[in-house]
């Protein structure tokens, strides 16, 4: 899943995006404050590629995705997709192209349709399909899921998880779009299932010439289906880079800490190491001044961290990083404590949660 | 948020709802057909009061559409009203031929007296039987409860009121509990009316005991009756307590009926707020410490399940004056129930609108002090 | 591109629907009516409604007799004479066999042969005839002094025993006194219950102060008391859910602005807004609108509710650079919701623009100022967001090139195209003429404003209910799911969210029908409400009010009528919130 590097044509061009949600109290009164979901995000996505997009939660990844989509107005910035600002577009031409497949698939189907309806919804309300053309394309659609055609009469409530998040590509998939903002599509399945859907993706991707964005909490995943990552941390990204360079020489701090999480042998002994991360994570409605990752970052130094924000700035060939010391290769976070050597079950009780 | 800046805010929120109700009473009586130039000239309409420039005689009629400004545009005639309103100038009742504020000012305090104490009953009622049915859960109390809280909601007040006239304000062969039970020939309680008929006694020439500057609220003003007048009085009632009894008396069966009647909804609300407050960690921590059940419900329980409960006062207090219109009827409690229904049977706008304002402001002043106090009790609700 | 015969598919899709709707709520019901039997106290509020709504359809059937039976209508004929007045439940003045009648033999109707008992019926089916009771045997028959009369002069019909034939006799000997009075005995069989055992005769409620039987009259109000509560909660509920989802979807200042409007309703006593309506109402007759008005409201109606290709081009929300041009685009809603009240309200007779501003009536004038809305209207909606946030039209032209395909103009001929041509045809050519009108409500009586009081009084309340809970399922994702597929505002609103947002609408509905029952009620005990004579639970309490000490069953039964309907439905809406909100149980 590398992408030849000669052919990189920028589909998506996020620049200096910003989605900030007033918090307000009562009526007639001005907005007291606003959370910061999303506060200066730049981004690019290639054509053809999947780009992942991990961070701990509440740190604005869904806020992102929906700004992208046009589902929320930005609050500052640009989205431009092809070369066309968003805003722009008409939505038919935006619904057509884009398409998101959200976070909890159960909820994201209206509990009072069919599943016919809700995966032949787009083709209706875009008038490219009705009555038995219906059918039929919403059966096709299904199948190319892995659904069965009399699946269609049923109702969400009637199905697996795994099946919601089937019926949720398929609702995708029905307009037949460039590009799908996958927002943490297996993080609510057990692993075999999992693997089920990931495989899914990566046929469908091939099949379709699809561009994806995808965001999880599970960086295993992330290593097995991205060919770029974007780590987010309070509604800004901090590090992004090609995966086998992100994995192999995790630059900046929060990185690392999030590498030493994932439970997985077959990663080197030093990224074994937990890391623990003091404090908890900050608000986004009152994100720490300087480098947001200060509060709890073991190299921070008083004076210039906790008062000047880093830039994301380029490190090596597509490798960004915003850290006023990002780490080389091989460098490790020091370990406050000795024993922060795992016990050999994969019981984790301080190490970051994503 | 500061309280005072809390109460700031919601006294600017009032704003635009008073002006509503001023335009909404405004609209409505101006599409009723009653003519309020001829209303107030009556059978004397014709007389020519006076000359135009040109020599056409006016008459009184017409002298009184130029008065009222009956001739102008809607928009500037609600205009006048305004600002007649802020001066203080209600208008003219054509039914009880006094100035509409005198009508409404005598008619407020004696709604309000039933409402407050009606609610006197109802609170205590309610909230009494609503702990027992929450700690009684499912068992026959609770269904019984929550049946007869159903029942009161569903009774049609000016029946139960006269049921309880029936039941005990008359002594007779067919009805009435009062005689065999108590002996007390005629019922328990007066039938009707504020005071007893019999009794009052002319004073400055008019019938009634009170001084006239009093704060209108007989409980209140019966014990500042002054002793000279006292002196006059018919042997026997010459103490304040007597006029106090008898004005309790006259008030007991109208506050029976308006308070079992809202006591219902508000059993309900104290069930459903203990019942959330019963599933609370708190509580369970209360029983776990091993407290006795009675203190864990009345201590830990019921105070915070009460919260809830203040925030519906405001609206116990409108529905109160609401029902009041009927239950006035009946016991001819001349309130402002009673008065909107005469101004509208006989058409009298200027009277209809000054009710309607008054109703609603003392509707919206009271769900501001209840705001103010479940903010002073609960901070919480200040940062919504 | 949309085919023309995309509505027989859409037929086909909506019945498939609804078989599937039916098919999922089947087993809801089956599951809601496991929980719901454990409930007993609304199977008692079922049975009590079953009980009314049953007694309300077969009121023909129990009734002894019509309760506008008018005794008035044949009193140019004869006059009964002692009917039981305020007969007590059961009393012995029930079991009534004998009246007396007197016989007008003046009357230019009396010839040799007279009718002289009334055959004017009353009722649907002309069943009822108290007035025309078969004759047994006439006792006695006295001139207006009270002296016997030769009973023979009158003699009963053999044919029909309701008719009696006045002699030769009885007239020549009734030069003096003009009428003359005749007590006999008739067959009660009418006035018997058929479901009542033998020896029981009528009036198991007594009578009333008119001699009318009070059963009858208690049971015929529950069509009167059914109609009104049933009518009013329908509307209202269509009322407010329209005025709280259009507050809940849009939220923002339209919300503020409907709720303020709530507010105002809130602060006022129901009881005496309905009573100033009544009043206010009392000059009407009949509903109408103006013709031209009645088309254009469905048209425009469509207009908004369809979807066109145009519409879907504008972007749904971005931000704003100029200042000024920047709130007025915040704001259109409230300027367009100004405007267009403005421009209707200057069309109701009565307050129409010249009363309201003192501005001239004429024609060109109104024609003028419909215009000036419009294109106010057109500006309005042209301060479009993307072309304020380019604070110039560069490439406005292109877009709207862009957005015109001349390859295939058929599908601009959408519902709202043509709507907005049909509608701005008919505000030019009809604007302000009152000559046509559209009758909504022919009679609009006196129930009728009973009904309008409340409904203008009781939308508020479920507008306010319909609006939080639209704000609570529009937070959902399947929502934003429906929004990222291109679906319109229409469609998530009626196919996304008002679908999930009903199950409290529900309980409102059956907790309202009681409460309307009580309200109307209320309003008729006063006065305002059913016309005098009605057989209506309030007027019937009312009517009591003289009697009530010495004849409490006058009171007593309408009363518990009310009492028992509305309990039945209170019991009844309780039971159903306990189903569909389980948690309020615990
Ligand atoms: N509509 C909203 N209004 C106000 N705040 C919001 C809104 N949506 C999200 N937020 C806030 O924005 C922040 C980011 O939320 P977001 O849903 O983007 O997180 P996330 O990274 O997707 O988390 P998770 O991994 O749990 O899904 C959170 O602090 C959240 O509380
Ligand atoms: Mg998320």
């Amino acid at each position: 899943m590398t992408h030849d590097s000669k052919t990189d044509e920028i589909l998506l061009d996020i620049k200096g995006l910003r989605k900030w949600f007033p918090i307000k109290s009562g009526m007639l009164t001005t907005v007291k404050s606003y959370v910061r979901a999303v506060d200066g995000v730049d981004l690019q996505v290639i054509r053809g590629e999947t780009l992942g997009i991990v961070g701990e939660s509440g740190c604005g990844k869904t806020t992102l995705g929906r700004v992208i989509l046009g589902l929320i107005p930005m609050t500052e910035g640009s989205v431009h997709y092809d070369g066309e600002d968003i805003r722009m577009m008409t939505n038919r031409d935006l619904r057509r192209r884009l398409q998101i497949v959200f976070q909890d698939p159960g909820g994201s189907m209206n509990p009072r349709m069919s599943v016919r309806s809700i995966v032949g919804e787009p083709l209706t309300v875009n008038g490219i399909a009705e009555g038995a053309e219906l059918t039929q394309r919403v059966a096709d659609l299904l199948a190319s899921v892995g659904l069965k055609r009399d699946h269609m009469n049923r109702f969400p409530h009637e199905f697996s998880g795994g099946q919601k998040q089937r019926i949720a590509l398929a609702r995708a998939l029905s307009l037949d779009p460039e590009f799908i903002l996958l927002d943490e599509p297996t993080s609510a399945l057990d692993v075999s299932v999992q693997a089920q859907v990931l495989n899914l993706l990566e046929e469908i991707q091939s099949k379709r010439d699809l561009t994806f964005v995808f965001i999880t909490h599970a960086l295993n995943v992330v290593n097995h289906v991205c060919e770029r990552v974007a780590v987010m941390y309070l509604g800004k990204i901090v590090e992004i880079a090609n995966t086998k360079d992100l994995f192999s020489k995790p630059a900046h701090p929060y990185t690392h800490a999030l590498m030493s999480a994932i439970p997985e042998p077959s990663l080197d002994k030093v990224a074994r190491r937990r890391i623990v991360l003091s404090g908890d994570v900050p608000s986004p409605a009152n994100p720490p001044p300087g480098c947001r990752f200060h509060t709890r970052c073991p190299i921070a130094e008083e004076g210039l961290c906790d008062v000047e924000e880093p830039k994301l700035e380029s490190i090596g060939e597509g490798h960004s990083v915003a850290c006023h010391f990002p780490l080389g290769p091989g460098m490790t976070l020091p370990i406050l404590g000795d024993d922060q050597n795992p016990p050999e079950d994969d019981d984790m009780p301080n190490t970051v949660l994503l | 948020m500061k309280l005072h800046m809390f109460i700031v805010r919601r006294l600017i929120l009032l704003v635009p709802v008073i002006v509503g109700v001023t335009i909404l009473t405004f609209t409505i009586s101006h599409l009723i057909p009653a003519d309020a130039a001829a209303a107030q000239c009556g059978d004397k309409c014709g007389i020519v009061v006076g000359y135009t420039d040109d020599g056409d005689p006016i008459t009184a009629y017409e002298a009184n559409r130029e008065r009222l400004g009956m001739n102008e545009p809607l928009i500037i005639q609600f205009g006048l009203y305004v600002t007649h309103l802020y001066e203080g100038d209600w208008g003219e009742s054509s039914t009880y031929h006094r100035p509409v504020a005198d009508v409404v000012k005598d008619a407020a305090p004696i709604t309000l007296e039933m409402a407050f104490l009606a609610l006197f009953i109802a609170y205590p009622l309610g909230i009494i039987l609503g702990i027992i049915s929450a700690v009684r859960q499912d068992r026959m109390f609770d269904h019984i409860s929550r049946f007869f809280a159903i029942a009161f909601v569903s009774l049609p007040i000016f029946w139960f009121a006269m049921v309880l006239q029936l039941v005990f304000a008359t002594g007779t062969e067919s009805s009435g509990i009062c005689d065999p039970l108590f002996g007390t020939s005629g019922g328990c309680f007066p039938i009707y009316g504020r005071h007893d008929p019999s009794l009052t006694y002319p004073v400055d020439g008019f019938a009634s005991f009170y001084p006239a500057g009093g704060t209108g609220f007989h409980l209140i003003d019966s014990w500042f009756v002054t002793d000279e007048k006292l002196a006059t009085l018919p042997e026997g009632w010459s103490s304040n307590w007597l006029l106090f009894k008898d004005t309790l008396l006259h008030l007991a069966l109208p506050c029976a009926a308006l308070g079992i009647a809202s006591s219902g909804s508000l059993l309900r609300y104290m069930r459903a707020s203990l019942l959330e407050v019963l599933h609370e960690d708190y509580v369970r921590t209360a029983r776990a410490k091993g407290l006795s059940e009675f203190k864990v419900v009345i201590v830990h329980a019921c105070r915070n399940a009460l919260v809830p409960i203040v925030t519906i006062l405001g609206f116990s207090i409108g529905g109160a004056i609401g029902g009041a219109v009927l239950t006035e009827t009946i016991f001819a409690f001349n309130g402002m129930g009673r008065v909107a229904v005469k101004s509208i049977q006989y058409l009298d706008f200027p009277v209809i609108m000054g009710v309607t304002l008054i109703t609603a402001a003392i509707f919206l002043l009271s769900n501001l002090i209840v705001d103010i106090l479940y903010a002073v009790i609960d901070p919480r609700v200040r940062l919504e | 591109m949309r085919g023309w015969d995309e509505g027989e598919e859409d037929r086909k899709e909506n019945l498939k629907r609804l078989t599937e709707a039916i098919s999922q709520s089947g087993s809801d019901i089956w599951r809601s009516w496991r929980i719901y039997r454990r409930s007993l106290l609304a199977v008692v509020g079922l049975m009590l409604v079953l009980s009314v709504v049953t007694v309300s359809i077969f009121a023909d059937d129990i009734a002894v007799e019509h309760p506008y039976r008018n005794l008035q209508d044949t009193q140019w004929l004869w006059t009964i004479d002692n009917e039981p007045q305020r007969a007590h439940p059961f009393s012995e003045e029930c079991d009534w066999h004998e009246q007396s009648i007197y016989v007008d033999t003046r009357s230019p109707f009396f010839s040799e042969t007279v009718v002289a008992v009334s055959d004017n019926k009353v009722g649907d089916d002309n069943k009822y005839y108290r007035d025309t009771l078969s004759v047994i045997e006439l006792l006695s028959l006295k001139d207006n002094k009270g002296y016997d009369l030769n009973i023979s002069w009158i003699t009963i019909d053999p044919n029909n025993s309701s008719i009696l034939i006045l002699s030769e006799e009885l007239y020549n000997n009734s030069s003096i006194t003009d009428k003359v009075w005749l007590t006999y005995e008739f067959d009660n069989e009418a006035m018997h219950l058929s479901w009542m055992p033998d020896g029981y005769d009528v009036c198991i409620f007594g009578t009333t102060h008119q001699g009318q039987d009070l059963f009858s009259k208690v049971l015929y109000g529950s069509r009167v008391s059914l109609k009104i509560g049933i009518t009013v909660a329908l509307l209202t509920v269509t009322i407010g859910t329209i005025v709280g989802s259009v507050a809940g979807y849009f939220g923002g200042r339209v919300d503020e602005v409907i709720m303020r409007i709530c507010d105002v309703f809130f602060a006022i006593p129901g009881l005496i807004l309905a009573m100033a309506f009544v009043t206010a109402m009392s000059a009407i007759t009949s509903l109408t609108i103006p013709l031209w008005l009645g088309i254009l409201i469905p048209i425009l109606f469509l207009a908004v509710v369809s979807r066109t290709y145009l519409t879907s081009t504008i972007p749904q929300e971005n931000q704003l650079s100029s200042q000024v041009m920047g709130s007025l685009v915040r704001n259109r809603n409230i300027f367009l919701g100004l405007l267009v009240f403005f421009f209707f309200v200057g069309l109701i007779p009565g307050v129409s623009w010249s009363e309201l501003f003192g501005l001239s009536e004429s024609r060109e004038w109104r024609l003028s100022a419909a215009i000036g809305i419009i294109l106010l209207l057109g500006l309005i909606g042209l301060a479009d967001k993307r072309f304020i946030e380019k604070s110039s039209f560069d490439g406005a032209g292109e877009r709207v090139s862009k957005s015109l395909d001349w390859t295939n103009p058929w599908k601009y001929l959408t519902l709202r195209t043509v709507a907005v041509f049909v509608a701005a045809f008919y505000l030019f050519e009809f604007s302000g003429s009152t000559d046509d009108e559209i009758v909504v409500i022919k009679t609009f009586d006196r129930l009728w404003k009973i009904q309008a009081a409340l409904i203008f009084t009781g939308w508020p309340g479920y507008a306010r209910l319909i609006r939080g809970q639209v704000l609570y399922v529009k937070e959902m994702t399947f929502v934003e799911a429906a929004k990222s597929v291109g679906a319109p505002p229409g469609r998530i609103m009626f196919r996304h969210i008002l679908p999930n947002a009903w199950a409290p609408l529900l309980v409102a509905f059956t907790l309202d029908i009681g409460g309307t029952i009580l309200s109307a009620s209320g309003l008729s005990f006063i006065g305002l409400g059913a016309a005098p004579g009605t057989a209506e639970w309030g007027l019937l309490v009312s009517d009591s009010r003289q009697f009530f000490v010495f004849d409490p069953h006058l009171m007593l039964f309408p009363g518990l009528a009310i009492a028992v309907t509305t309990l039945g439905f209170n019991l009844l809406g309780d039971g159903i919130r306990d189903v569909l909100d389980p948690k309020n149980r615990r």
